[in-house]
């Protein structure tokens, strides 16, 4: 620690920048670690966005069981037809041969007419089809629940009109209903799958490319000082502090051209929600950068082996896009996982992001998750410090000490 | 003689498994880790009680009879009292709120008068399973308000009060979800993710300790112990591994099906097959990617990156057929994807076997294809070189 005691404040920034030039040489040197740093990050939110970028469920194919045989029953199947979720892939002549069609994976749903269909509706009394769905995909029962319902409302409002005309009621209540209500989707107005989920996990690949990048790297230091009797031949002689703040300041430099091309270009390119303000997600995306890049440090002593730090985090990024919140709301969860996704970066990276970037949020209003990153660089670069000044078996070396 | 030498492969396998605790963590801790992580997170199965808010602008006795309707819905909580439009949005865009419905002012007026006012409803689709949610309390409560002053109408009109609330509804459309009517996401996640990461756990600790060996030079010593069979080598590596994996996955099916009564619609054997050929399915996968990229960090590289994608490819929540055609092709080269489409079938629908046929038999295919590559395999494990 009292490595630079003759120097003063200006040999400490000398050593600083010797680091950050040194971290610098040792990613530029390495592919595995370019691999993660660049290569991941310019080719994932292009994969994940060309996965998801059809956006909505269309045209899911079902099956018809219609036992009423009347323009009526013909009438609904042509309005359910014509939606954009569903497509009439064929007819059947009863529930049993339905199923045999469904089960063949050829259609997701079938809707069963009853035979007295239409003459409930010449009576006045209410028909109700039934419609038996499949419950694979959240995503198809979703688009049938909408569609269905929309469909729902409108024969039976057109209907409605024709009874209350003819019984000759009072002319206010012709005009359809007596209070109209309308949806404002709100983020992503389209309801668009790839709009929905990939500004989230835009941050989520960048905390996880870091850390993948960072644990190799301190890997690989580990691995050079197994070699050389505890001591890394490429490691620049500072004390802990200097070290770690020196290779951080290395990732944030590196990390800056990048998060401009995966936090604006990417959602540029494939017209998805982007109405935030770049300098704005810029500056709040920074204290994630520290953050992660100080976790990193704190885990990769865990990391002993190159290749052992692909087994201990790739699995962890199911569990922190999990914890963020993006499927299942963390206002759901129960108390234990809201504190265990608070202490990730990503999960206040995504909560803020999406805001920022779909929502139009300025940085001013998302406060919250802006100063829980900086918490959170704050309490990691601690750990960081001092797992590297504890953890590592620290040998001398011309008269200094190195991490 | 045979067994004899298969056996002391597969002891070497066994010790090499049982010696290195990552490989344990990876096939033992992970995927219970996990498979609590999901059940324990999505306990209640529907996030309801979506954080939400009403915008009364009108404050009339009709406003209000609106609002308790949004308070007793189970969707919504609208426990948040908000004055206008502008701290709707802000509280929105702040994350307080995923939406709010506003009432407008002179709503009663215009509701009893015959003009018509018009309802709003704001929701944040950013989080799609909030914005739903509250997206269909919201409606609900939308669709019955009208339907409500129509009954009123029509009642005060002479109308039979039989006869008027068909008259509001002449059509209904009945949905049934079949297997899982009550939208459980816990069901629909973790039969998902849980195998998912299984099958990425277990191509991983494969791909590593296959190509470990030629990272340590040990390939050769590897070799000499099977009798030079790259065949039964890679048994006796795999075998262990695969028991291990394989009652492990079978421990999470128990704790899904059984112990927390998930939908299981079929013959348990089904699923406990369908594990057993994803693990080793997930194996192959592993040595087909060994035999074309024969370095220990490309490999393990590989297998991560497809591992990572499968929860998107596989089609857990977004369909194949929706995607392109170039994307979705890709789905089919992954084990995971056959389980899955056997869960659904099995598992949720119940429908007879027969129809799941082909799916089992493509989780056959994986450790058929991996025998072609072993020969240049067993050319790179006898010149093991690492590049570091």
């Amino acid at each position: 620690m009292k490595a630079n005691d003759n120097g003063g404040i200006l040999t400490w920034f000398a050593t600083l920048y010797k680091v950050w030039r040194r971290e610098f040489r040792l990613v530029f040197s390495d592919i595995g670690v370019m691999l993660f740093f660049f290569f991941l990050t310019l080719l994932y939110p292009v994969i994940y966005t060309l996965i998801y970028n059809p956006e909505i469920v269309t045209d899911i194919p079902i099956v018809v069981v219609d036992n009423s045989r009347t323009p009526q029953s013909r009438e609904l199947v042509r309005m359910i037809d014509a939606t954009q979720a569903i497509k009439v892939y064929d007819y059947a002549p009863d529930l049993r041969d339905a199923r045999r069609i469904q089960n063949e994976h050829k259609a997701f749903g079938i809707l069963e007419i009853p035979g007295d269909y239409a003459k409930k509706i010449g009576r006045g009394e209410q028909a109700v089809a039934t419609f038996y769905s499949d419950m694979g995909l959240l995503l198809r029962y979703r688009a049938f629940v909408g569609s269905l319902t929309d469909v729902q409302l409108a024969l039976g409002a057109k209907i409605q009109q024709e009874n209350i005309g003819r019984l000759g009621l009072p002319a206010q209540s012709l005009g359809g209903l007596p209070v109209e209500s309308e949806a404002v989707m709100l983020g992503d107005p389209t309801q668009g799958f790839a709009s929905f989920i990939i500004p989230g996990i835009l941050v989520l690949i960048l905390q996880q490319s870091l850390m993948l990048g960072v644990c190799m790297l301190a890997a690989g230091s580990s691995e050079r000082r197994r070699r050389n009797g505890g001591v890394d031949p490429l490691a620049v002689p500072a004390g802990p502090l200097t070290t770690i703040v020196g290779k951080v300041m290395c990732y944030v430099c590196l990390y800056i051209p990048i998060c401009l091309y995966v936090l604006h270009l990417v959602p540029m390119m494939f017209s998805l929600p982007h109405i935030g303000n770049v300098g704005e997600y810029m500056m709040f995306i920074l204290p994630l950068l520290i953050a992660s890049s100080f976790l990193a440090i704190t885990l990769s002593v865990f990391v002993t082996e190159r290749e052992s730090s692909m087994l201990v985090i790739v699995f962890t990024s199911v569990v922190f896009l999990f914890l963020s919140g993006l499927t299942w709301p963390r206002y759901a969860m129960n108390g234990f996982w809201t504190l265990l996704g608070d202490a990730i970066p990503a999960t206040w990276g995504v909560e803020g992001f999406i805001r920022m970037n779909s929502n139009g949020s300025p940085l001013a209003e998302q406060t919250h998750p802006y100063m829980m990153l900086w918490v959170l660089a704050g309490v990691y670069m601690i750990t960081a410090y001092l797992m590297t000044r504890y953890l590592y078996p620290s040998r001398r070396r011309d008269g200094l000490q190195v991490y | 003689m045979k067994r004899r030498i298969l056996i002391q492969s597969i002891r070497r396998g066994w010790h090499t498994l049982i010696s290195r605790k990552v490989f344990l963590t990876c096939l033992i801790l992970v995927p219970l880790a996990f498979i609590f992580f999901f059940i324990d997170m999505m306990d209640e199965g529907v996030a309801m009680k979506v954080p939400s808010a009403v915008v009364d602008l009108d404050h009339s006795s009709m406003s209000r009879q609106v609002t308790r309707t949004l308070s007793s819905s189970e969707l919504v909580d609208v426990s948040r009292k908000i004055e206008s439009f502008h701290e709707g949005v802000t509280q929105v865009r702040r994350g307080d709120i995923f939406g709010f419905f506003m009432i407008p002012a002179d709503f009663q007026r215009d509701a009893l008068s015959g003009r018509t006012p018009t309802i709003t409803y704001y929701c944040n689709m950013t989080y799609f399973v909030p914005g739903t949610l509250m997206f269909k309390g919201f409606k609900t409560v939308a669709v019955t308000t009208a339907g409500g002053l129509v009954q009123t109408t029509l009642v005060s009109a002479g109308m039979n009060s039989g006869a008027v609330s068909s008259m509001i509804q002449p059509v209904a459309i009945q949905q049934q979800g079949i297997g899982n009517p009550w939208m459980n996401y816990n069901y629909y996640l973790t039969n998902s993710f849980v195998p998912g990461i299984i099958a990425l756990m277990v191509a991983l600790v494969a791909a590593y300790s296959i190509c470990e060996e030629m990272k340590r030079g040990s390939s050769i010593s590897w070799l000499r112990d099977a009798g030079g069979s790259m065949v039964v080598a890679l048994v006796g590596k795999l075998l262990p591994q695969a028991v291990v994996a394989s009652c492990i996955g079978v421990l999470c099916q128990a704790i899904m099906y059984g112990f927390n009564d998930f939908p299981m619609h079929c013959p348990a054997w089904h699923m406990v097959l369908a594990m057993i050929m994803l693990v080793v399915a997930s194996q192959a996968f592993a040595v087909i990617v060994c035999c074309t990229l024969p370095n220990l960090r490309f490999a393990v590289s590989i297998c991560s990156l497809c591992g990572i994608l499968a929860f998107s490819i596989a089609a857990f929540s977004f369909p194949v057929e929706q995607m392109y055609p170039s994307i979705g092709i890709f789905s089919y080269i992954l084990p995971v994807r056959y389980y899955f489409l056997i869960y659904i079938d099995q598992a949720l629908n119940g429908i007879p076997l027969y129809f799941s046929r082909w799916y089992y038999v493509a989780l056959m295919i994986f450790p058929l294809v991996s025998f072609v590559g072993l020969p240049r395999l067993k050319k790179h494990m006898l010149n093991p070189v690492y590049l570091p």
